[in-house]
């Protein structure tokens, strides 16, 4: 790629440009440093700076419903992860390799576009009868449980991600590999394990980081769905937030996002090694 | 594409089926070939989006045209009526409704503005060695909490916070900064978390749009805001579409952003919507509001896409003349 024209001279659009993007990273970033920074506030009140020091973080770590919190939020999300990984990627090589116009591969598209439209707000008011109908009336007991709840509903947000990006990822492959295995003899799971998978494996691997990290964030489904005991991180934040905020949230914010970026780095990394431009690790990481 | 030229012998489960044209789709070999058959294989997705989307959406849907019978009971569907559609739109509904479409749609162009320039920065100006890191910053704040982003701003925005401080020591304010809790501090909130969703197609599109298609332009002799026009932007339309999609949807129903920057007076839709289900515990008229909120959600999509595909027209047909001129 050669960009000699554009590096040549600056002009003053590119000048322009240049700020612009310093100051767009600055607008992403600034809320970000703050909740770091806040971390570190020794005083009773998150917002009220009294002293540096590591108390948010000591108490915040002996805190027993924080913990717990965060623990639901990572099991739910480890859940979700695996269920929709599971049931997107089987959509997702379907639809890849659906025959053009098959009524159920329309109507599989259409079903997961909805609900990737469907507000928020509205799958947590359906889940929440339909959890007690299925649960309570007609005595299908693990789905009263708050975690199963969780990454179900969770699951079923993000399905729809990783089926379209693994329907993307096959889109532009041929399927001569698998039809050169077949015509060599390789059964179906043979040619799925060996073939399909290995092809399909970034957009898998982006699809469950992204249904992990929606999962994570996810607060008004959640606030819907959660049963006492199992109270995600974010609804325990977001009811703080409506009575008192103290900076243990900031505390076990950063750790959160120290330990989310270590993730990232990893799964970075892993799409590299699968050898993906950077272009093509954040398209598949962005859907 | 034909693989049935020159093909080897035909192994053995196969061999039935060898002067088909069409044996892609078909392929015989009993039950495992089922299994894996594209169809069958949708099958468990098919279940679980049927299962755990479409039945409870449907049923809030029939919720909706139910009634609350008395203080003790949620809903009752023993008859039926669209009564509640008109009891969902109570004044203060439909005031906080156009409220919410407003800042929606503010915010969805606001977004689509700072991320336009950012995002062509990005994928045209921005050294290729350096631009893993760059989309890998944008990427940190979209995996951060959006939450605890929102706190964030609450504590900049706080009157007696460090940035109302500075601010009237230098000069800026007279007073402590008078912001969160309005709807400006709401309106910064949503455009703030919802970029990142509107930079990355940007940026994907605009990269995709071809360098050699802008190099081709400039030989051709086209200036750099007519091959921006011409080349860069029609081919980032795909971005455009999908990154306000991105945006529009969820900040149109979302109301945890409002609720925290905006208090009392951010209240949104999606708000009243849960109002109705958690405190009031009158699910028919909070299934009526939810049917109103995706129903305007839709046709917002709906007239964008028709705005869209009227102004490529217009332009193709603008576009269409020149070319033929400069040729001469």
């Amino acid at each position: 790629m050669s960009r000699k024209n554009t590096f040549a001279r600056r002009t003053p659009t590119d000048i322009g440009l240049h700020i612009w993007g310093i100051l767009v990273f600055a607008y992403l970033f600034i809320p970000i440093a703050v909740i770091i920074a806040y971390s570190f506030n020794n005083g009773k009140v998150l917002a009220n700076f009294r002293g540096f020091g590591l108390d948010a973080y000591i108490s915040g770590l002996n805190n027993d419903v924080i913990i717990s919190s965060i623990v639901t939020s990572l099991q739910a999300a480890v859940g979700a992860a695996i269920v929709s990984t599971v049931f997107g990627t089987l959509g997702g090589v379907a639809l890849a390799r659906a025959p053009k116009g098959a009524w159920w591969a329309l109507g599989l598209t259409a079903i997961l576009g909805l609900t990737l439209v469907t507000p928020e707000i509205v799958d947590g008011i359906s889940f929440l009868p339909w959890f007690v109908t299925v649960g309570v009336d007609w005595g299908i007991t693990p789905l009263n449980n708050g975690l199963v709840r969780l990454i179900i509903s969770h699951a079923m947000f993000s399905m729809a991600i990783v089926t379209f990006i693994v329907r993307a990822r096959l889109a532009g492959i041929d399927t001569q590999l698998e039809d050169a295995a077949a015509d060599l003899g390789a059964s179906p799971w043979k040619r799925f394990k060996d073939i399909t998978l290995p092809i399909a494996a970034p957009g898998i691997l982006a699809g469950a980081l992204m249904s992990f990290t929606v999962s994570l964030d996810n607060t008004i489904l959640s606030s819907f769905v959660q049963q006492p005991g199992y109270t995600p991180w974010p609804v325990y934040i977001f009811s703080a937030v409506r009575v008192a905020l103290r900076p243990e949230v900031a505390a076990m914010s950063t750790v959160m996002f120290l330990l989310t970026l270590l993730a990232l780095a990893f799964v970075g990394f892993v799409l590299r090694k699968a050898g993906g431009s950077s272009t093509e690790i954040i398209k598949t990481m962005a859907g | 594409m034909s693989t049935q030229a020159a093909r080897p012998t035909p192994p053995v489960n196969r061999s039935a089926n060898t002067g088909q044209t069409k044996e892609k789709e078909k392929r015989p070999g009993g039950l495992s070939s089922r299994f894996f058959g594209a169809s069958a294989m949708s099958f468990p997705t098919w279940a679980y989006a049927l299962f755990f989307f479409v039945i409870p959406v449907a049923l809030v849907i029939f919720y909706s045209f139910g009634y609350k019978p008395d203080q003790f009971t949620a809903i009752a569907t023993d008859h039926l009526s669209f009564d509640r559609y008109p009891e969902a739109m109570s004044a203060s509904f439909v005031s906080t409704f156009f409220a919410t479409l407003r800042i929606s749609l503010f915010g969805t162009f606001l977004c689509l503005i700072i991320a336009l320039p950012f995002a062509y920065w990005l994928a045209i100006k921005v050294s290729p060695a350096r631009r893993s890191l760059a989309l890998a910053l944008v990427m940190v704040p979209f995996w951060t909490n959006f939450l605890v982003r929102t706190l964030g701003w609450q504590i900049m925005l706080s009157p007696d916070g460090f940035l109302s401080q500075w601010m009237q020591g230098l000069g800026i304010l007279d007073g402590p900064l008078d912001i969160l809790y309005t709807r400006s501090a709401v309106q910064i909130g949503v455009v703030y978390n919802y970029l990142p969703l509107m930079i990355l197609p940007l940026f994907v599109a605009i990269d995709a749009s071809g360098q050699k298609l802008r190099e081709a332009s400039y030989d051709l002799g086209a200036g750099k805001v007519k091959t921006f026009l011409r080349v860069t932007l029609p081919m980032a339309m795909p971005g455009v579409v999908s990154g306000c999609l991105l945006v529009f949807i969820p900040l149109n129903g979302d109301y945890v952003t409002a609720t925290v920057l905006g208090g009392a007076s951010g209240s949104m839709v999606g708000q009243l919507i849960a109002n109705q289900f958690n405190t009031a515990q009158n699910w028919a008229v909070g299934a009526a509001m939810a049917m109103i909120l995706i129903v305007s959600t839709l046709v917002v999509v709906g007239l964008g896409f028709t705005l869209l595909k009227l102004g490529q027209t217009i332009t193709a047909r603008l576009n269409s003349v020149p070319l033929k001129d400069g040729r001469a």
